[in-house]
């Protein structure tokens, strides 16, 4: 799930970059510490979207640095128990298939493959139904249910499954 | 439950967002525990480890409010349909086996597991770790799966078998000559020799190797089993299979083994008994030698060569190669295409019961068939002449040995055409060879022509 909200940072700066272009380096030298990152709380920070304040500077002791709370807005992406997420298939193999969602990396083991879906070896390993009609290979787009999810410092990991109603290939590149 | 009703959650707010997540963090942590000690403190580290703070006034709310409000935001349904789903999924949980996790996190239920267990399976992903049953559940789906596709396992050695390498640094002044002629590693689609600048590394393959494996993957599920590093296992397995037609993620390096120096088939997923395995150190697959195919050493480089203590002269520096057509890769390809059809087109009994070790050992046994073996001057005296490799290998090539001359005796293997029994064979027409040809005979498969293992006559002692 995507969520609009506002956090907080304390930004350390070299007093190189005090001057008329302060508040430009913050929020740059902010972009290039957040994007991109991960925290267990909020998941993954996608896009800085606007600064609300920017604190007072307090000089750090013997170092000249200074410090300067920050209050930004942003979105944030996090995958939730029983979310239904829509994934792209990265590899697949006999034990299931890996998907990524943006920065979230899912498996579905093939316990959690619906039962009629059947592994083919081959230069492209897939998932098939016996008569043909849906196949689960590299590039697939699948709709699945999240089951499990563990936020790390930089990684999202899942676990799902598309053993119900309404999930499994919504897009096959192989059909296209 | 009055809480709930009267604090609706907005996502757009972040107080709430925060509140929100919380609810969100215990109930993934907690799973059907109960609520205890230990998920507080890992709440606390978690929020001073991230240095990102959420606006304050946080409130902590009851775990019953927490995990309604959680299904209700998340799924949208019913309070009533989600709290029973809850009960039911937990219920599920506790029946789980846990076969096996990704991210420590159960792949069946989803749970997180506190304690780390089973075969990890990282050349397939990082984190990805499978138990013992799930394995062998794995297997036997898979083997009636590649048997109705008439397909075996076979895991290939790199070094020395498929290939040889060398650092850079130890290319002799007579080899210098390799530099202007090695393929740069951005185009790997045809070529032979490559160079590897960023590994500081320059790479042969061996004569047929191409041929080899285009045949090879019509036969057999092909895994790369190497004692190198994961960095070198995919680099070479660019080189070898340039378009990822062969291998997929079937790549496995040192990093992925579970026994230090030792290769095993616990990591691959097939059943040993349809698995094949080509590589020419014996030692490193001491659990499975009955799945092996010994193979002769590939060294095109001077320094592979001295690793090996060999002192002649290389390939490289005598800039020939070994025989495309005749090579170790062509007959082994052979000897696989003859196991194949062995395991699948012999009638009687269906293949899932058939064994692959069992089919090599008929098949070797054929090719000294009818010999009968006279050891002279090659075992130490004293030696126990049975329990001498050259013995057991003659023994499982089919031959059959004595120590005894008779009639029925064809062969005198011997180092010294003085020897009483050399000069016996001499006499009596019968072939008088080095133990060279055992050797050669038995890592080509083929009883080798006798002319060319002649003995010399071993002067004055
Ligand atoms: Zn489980």
């Amino acid at each position: 799930m995507f969520f609009h909200i506002v956090l907080e940072r304390n930004m350390q700066l070299h007093p190189r970059h005090f001057g008329r272009n302060l508040r430009d380096n913050i929020v740059s030298k902010l972009m290039k510490d957040v994007e991109g990152t991960c925290s267990g709380r909020h998941g993954f920070v996608v896009a800085i979207t606007g600064i609300e304040n920017i604190g007072k500077g307090l000089i750090r002791d013997g170092t000249g640095f200074v410090t300067f709370p920050v209050k930004y807005q942003c979105v944030v992406f996090r995958p939730f128990k029983g979310e239904i997420l829509e994934a792209v298939v990265t590899m697949v193999n006999k034990m299931g298939f890996f998907a990524e969602a943006g920065p979230v990396q899912i498996f579905v083991s093939n316990h959690l493959i619906p039962d009629d879906m059947e592994f083919q070896s081959g230069d492209m390993p897939n998932y098939t139904t016996s008569d043909g009609s849906v196949k689960i290979q590299k590039d697939s787009e699948v709709r699945l249910k999240i089951i499990g999810t563990r936020v790390d410092a930089t990684e999202i990991f899942c676990i799902g499954t598309i053993k119900d109603d309404f999930l499994g290939v919504i897009n096959d590149p192989a059909a296209a | 439950m009055s809480l709930v009703t009267d604090s609706p959650v907005d996502s757009s707010s972040s107080d709430d967002f925060a509140s929100f997540l919380d609810a969100a963090l215990e109930s993934n942590s907690s799973g059907s525990s109960p609520e205890g000690e230990a998920e507080e403190e890992e709440e606390e580290e978690a929020e001073e480890a991230d240095d990102d703070k959420v606006e304050d006034n946080r409130v902590k709310r009851s775990k019953v409010e927490i995990l309604e409000e959680v299904v209700e935001e998340a799924c949208g349904s019913t309070l009533q349909g989600s709290l029973e789903q809850k009960l039911e999924e937990s219920a599920k949980k506790d029946a789980c086996t846990h076969p096996g996790s990704f991210g420590d996190m159960c792949i069946l239920c989803g749970q997180r597991l506190e304690v780390e267990s089973g075969v990890t399976f990282g050349y397939i992903h990082k984190g990805l770790r499978l138990h013992n049953d799930e394995i062998v559940r794995l297997r036997s789906t898979d083997m009636k799966n590649l048997l109705r596709h008439k397909k075996l396992y076979l895991v290939l050695d790199l070094d020395h078998t498929l290939l040889n390498s060398t650092q850079l640094v130890h290319l002799t002044s007579e080899e210098e000559y390799l530099k202007t002629q090695a393929a740069p590693f951005q185009d790997v689609s045809e070529g032979s020799l490559f160079m590897l600048e960023a590994m500081h590394m320059m790479t042969k393959l061996r004569p047929f190797v191409r041929s080899f494996l285009r045949e090879a993957h019509n036969l057999f599920e092909l895994y790369i089993y190497t004692m190198g590093d994961r960095p070198y296992a995919l680099a070479m397995a660019k080189l070898l299979d340039p378009r990822r037609e062969y291998f997929g993620d079937r790549i496995i390096s040192r990093d992925d083994g579970t026994v230090k120096h030792q290769k095993g088939l616990d990591v691959v997923l097939g059943q040993e008994s349809a698995v094949l395995i080509l590589d020419d150190t014996e030692n490193a697959w001491t659990k499975h030698k009955d799945n092996l195919i010994l193979m002769e050493r590939y060294h095109f480089f001077r320094s592979s060569c001295h690793q090996f203590g060999f002192n002649c002269r290389s390939f490289s520096e005598l800039k020939s190669d070994e025989s495309e057509a005749e090579g170790a890769l062509a007959t082994v390809l052979q000897v696989l295409k003859q196991v194949h059809s062995m395991f699948f087109d012999e009638p009687g009994n269906d293949p899932i019961d058939r064994d692959v070790r069992q089919v090599l050992k008929t098949l070797r046994k054929e090719v000294l068939n009818g010999c009968k073996i006279v050891f002279s001057r090659v075992f130490p005296t004293k030696f126990q002449a049975d329990n001498h490799p050259l013995w057991k290998i003659a023994d499982q090539l089919g031959a059959s040995c004595s120590t005894e001359l008779d009639p029925s005796v064809t062969h005198v293997v011997s180092t010294d055409a003085g020897t009483e029994k050399s000069r016996w064979a001499v006499k009596e027409k019968k072939f008088l060879v080095n133990p060279k040809w055992i050797e050669a005979t038995n890592y080509m498969w083929q009883k080798k022509p006798e002319e060319n293992f002649s003995v010399d006559q071993v002067k004055n002692q």
